[in-house]
This record gives structure tokens, C-alpha cells and sequence, in this order.
């Protein structure tokens, strides 16, 4: 094979084995952070009280939002770390928790025997799990002081996760 | 007058399907829709045929946006500013994605082209020689040189 011919084949395969491994470096079922930085798209939501929470007027704190429901097992691993991250940043942040396609009743129960920090919001119709490019639970978001969505976490959050989020975002924590 | 009342009653009957018949027409368009939108937690479904709630729930939000007179681009631009082009089971012809639609046809033409070069570097196959037939050997075969003699006359 001369240099010509074997230029030839460089220039077919190497442009075809770039694409082979850009498409296998990629999950193709992972859906992509579509959000990111852009503004948090808003809502109001009813908690479990029967109070009503708008995220835009949380604006000047940062805020973690965590979709989940009671059906989804990796949702109960990460309640207690994202209760005691709520309780460790006391009001330098929010948190907020929205049930995902799950039964009022199944999340009242399951609350009973647990602790709860922070507002858990009904979101009927899933409406707002859809603004947010949701595609299953557990998934968490960062909204930062300006109402920016900075981060995503598809899957359970660990405490690593968390404090990289908010260290640093927040100005001082009150307990 | 008999005439009279039966276009009446026609026409009455009209009115009164009309919103049935924009629902069915709604009702197509938004499945037309979610037969372009992929379902999140299914394996390259459209929402319309999956039966998952998010699906559900992504069908419904369809329907909504159908029933507020949104055109179909701006229904898909709706999922995909949410979920990105990804949400697309007919992505758009930019970017990356491009390379996708043009890359087949363009190797496609670099194949034929590739061939075509090699053809031309092949040899010329040799015409078959003009001589004339050669003679029939001669054989010690008394039984083949009696079918020789048959057939030459």
C-alpha cells in the first residue's frame, strides 16, 4: 500500500472510529441538563400543610429542590442526608422537596415516622417535574440566589454533592 | 317547507358535531405530536405509545398545549428546551446532528468513488483468441475414436 492509498483509508476511517467513540462514550438513555444556566422555571406549588410556595420568591438564598416520591427506594436513602443538610444550613438555604407521580396519602404516611425539614410540595399533573426536564426520581437541582439553575444531580445526592453546592453559596449558616 | 326543516336540522346537526370533530382533530394532532417525542424512562419510545406515567404525564401536557392552539414546532421546542434535542425522535438538521444526515450519503458518494478509481486501475480483461479450433487429439481409445468417427461422418 502506498502513502496515497493509505491516506485514503486514514481519511475514511479515523473521522469514523472519532464518531464511534464519541457515540459509546455517551449513554444514550441519559437525558441531557438541558437547563443548565439558565432561569428556574417557576411555580407555585400547595405543600402538604396547604401553603402555597412560589420558587421566584426565594430569590437572594440558594435553593435545592429534590423531586421524589415513596415508591423510589434510592429517594429514601437520600431523605435523611438532605434532612440533615437542611438542618445544616439553617436558613442560608432552601430546600425544597416536590412528589413525583406519587399518592398524597403514601407521602403523608411515609413522613409520619420520619423527619422533615423542609416544605414537601404536591405536583399535580407533574407539570412542574416536566418544566424541570425530569426524567425520574431521585433528581436534584440547584437554583442559585439569582433563580439560575446551576446544577443537576440524576440520582441520589451524597453529602460531598451537597456541601460542593452550597459551600461557598451561601453566606453564613444559621442552625 | 319539508325541504326547508330538513336543511335546518342538518345544518343543527352540524353545529352540535363541530366541537366533537375539532376534539378528534385536537386529539390526532396531539398524537401526531407525541409520536415525535421521546418518552425519558423508556428505551427510544415515543410518548403516544408508551404506557410509563411519565410518558402519560408528557402526553397530557401535549394535549394542554395543543388545546391553547400551539403550533407543533413550538410544542417541540417546548420538550426540547426541558429536555434537549434528545427529547426529538426527528432531531433537527444543525449541528452535530447534521453530521448524522450528511455523513451517509457523502460516504455513500466517497465508496462509489473509491470504486470507480479502482475499476479504471484494473487491467482490461485479454480478448478471447481468433485461432482456429485445435485439432482433436489423437487417442489410443478405440471405443472414443468409434464416437469420433460417428459424429465426423
Amino acid at each position: 500500500m502506498n502513502w496515497r492509498n493509505a491516506f485514503l483509508v486514514a481519511l475514511v476511517v479515523l473521522p469514523l472510529m472519532a464518531l464511534l467513540a464519541f457515540g459509546f462514550g455517551r449513554d444514550p438513555r441519559r437525558v441531557p441538563f438541558a437547563l443548565a444556566g439558565k432561569p428556574a422555571p417557576d411555580f407555585t406549588l400547595t405543600t402538604l400543610d396547604g401553603k402555597q410556595v412560589t420558587l421566584s420568591q426565594l430569590r437572594g438564598k440558594p435553593v435545592v429542590i429534590n423531586f421524589w416520591s415513596t415508591w423510589c427506594e434510592p429517594c429514601k436513602v437520600e431523605h435523611e442526608l438532605l434532612q440533615q443538610a437542611a438542618s445544616f444550613y439553617g436558613s442560608a438555604a432552601h430546600f425544597l422537596g416536590v412528589v413525583y407521580q406519587d399518592d398524597e396519602a403514601a407521602v403523608r404516611k411515609y413522613l409520619e415516622s420520619r423527619s422533615n425539614r423542609y416544605p414537601q410540595l404536591l405536583d399535580p399533573g407533574t407539570r412542574v417535574a416536566i418544566d424541570f426536564g425530569v426524567a425520574g426520581v431521585p433528581e436534584s437541582f440547584l437554583v442559585d440566589a439569582d433563580g439560575v439553575v446551576l446544577e443537576r444531580q440524576a440520582g441520589v445526592v451524597t453529602a460531598p454533592l451537597v456541601r460542593a453546592w452550597l459551600d461557598g453559596r451561601v453566606d453564613g449558616r444559621t442552625n | 317547507m319539508k325541504r326547508v326543516v330538513w336543511i335546518v336540522a342538518l345544518l343543527l346537526l352540524g353545529l352540535a358535531a363541530a366541537p366533537s370533530l375539532r376534539a378528534e382533530d385536537d386529539e390526532a394532532r396531539a398524537h401526531r405530536i407525541g409520536m415525535l417525542l421521546r418518552c425519558p424512562v423508556c428505551q427510544g419510545m415515543p410518548i403516544a405509545d408508551s404506557p410509563s406515567d411519565m410518558a402519560q404525564a408528557m402526553m397530557k401536557r401535549v394535549r394542554e398545549l395543543v388545546a391553547e392552539g400551539k403550533s407543533q414546532e413550538e410544542i417541540l421546542a417546548y420538550f426540547a428546551e426541558r429536555y434537549g434535542e434528545w427529547a426529538l425522535l426527528e432531531p433537527k438538521a444543525e449541528g452535530f446532528t447534521f453530521l448524522l444526515w450528511i455523513l451517509p450519503p457523502l460516504a455513500l458518494l466517497a465508496g462509489f468513488v473509491v470504486l470507480r478509481a479502482y475499476a479504471r486501475r484494473l487491467p482490461r480483461a485479454a480478448p478471447p483468441p481468433q485461432s482456429a479450433p485445435p485439432e482433436a487429439e489423437e487417442t489410443s481409445d478405440p471405443y472414443l475414436r468409434a464416437v469420433r468417427r460417428e459424429v465426423d461422418g
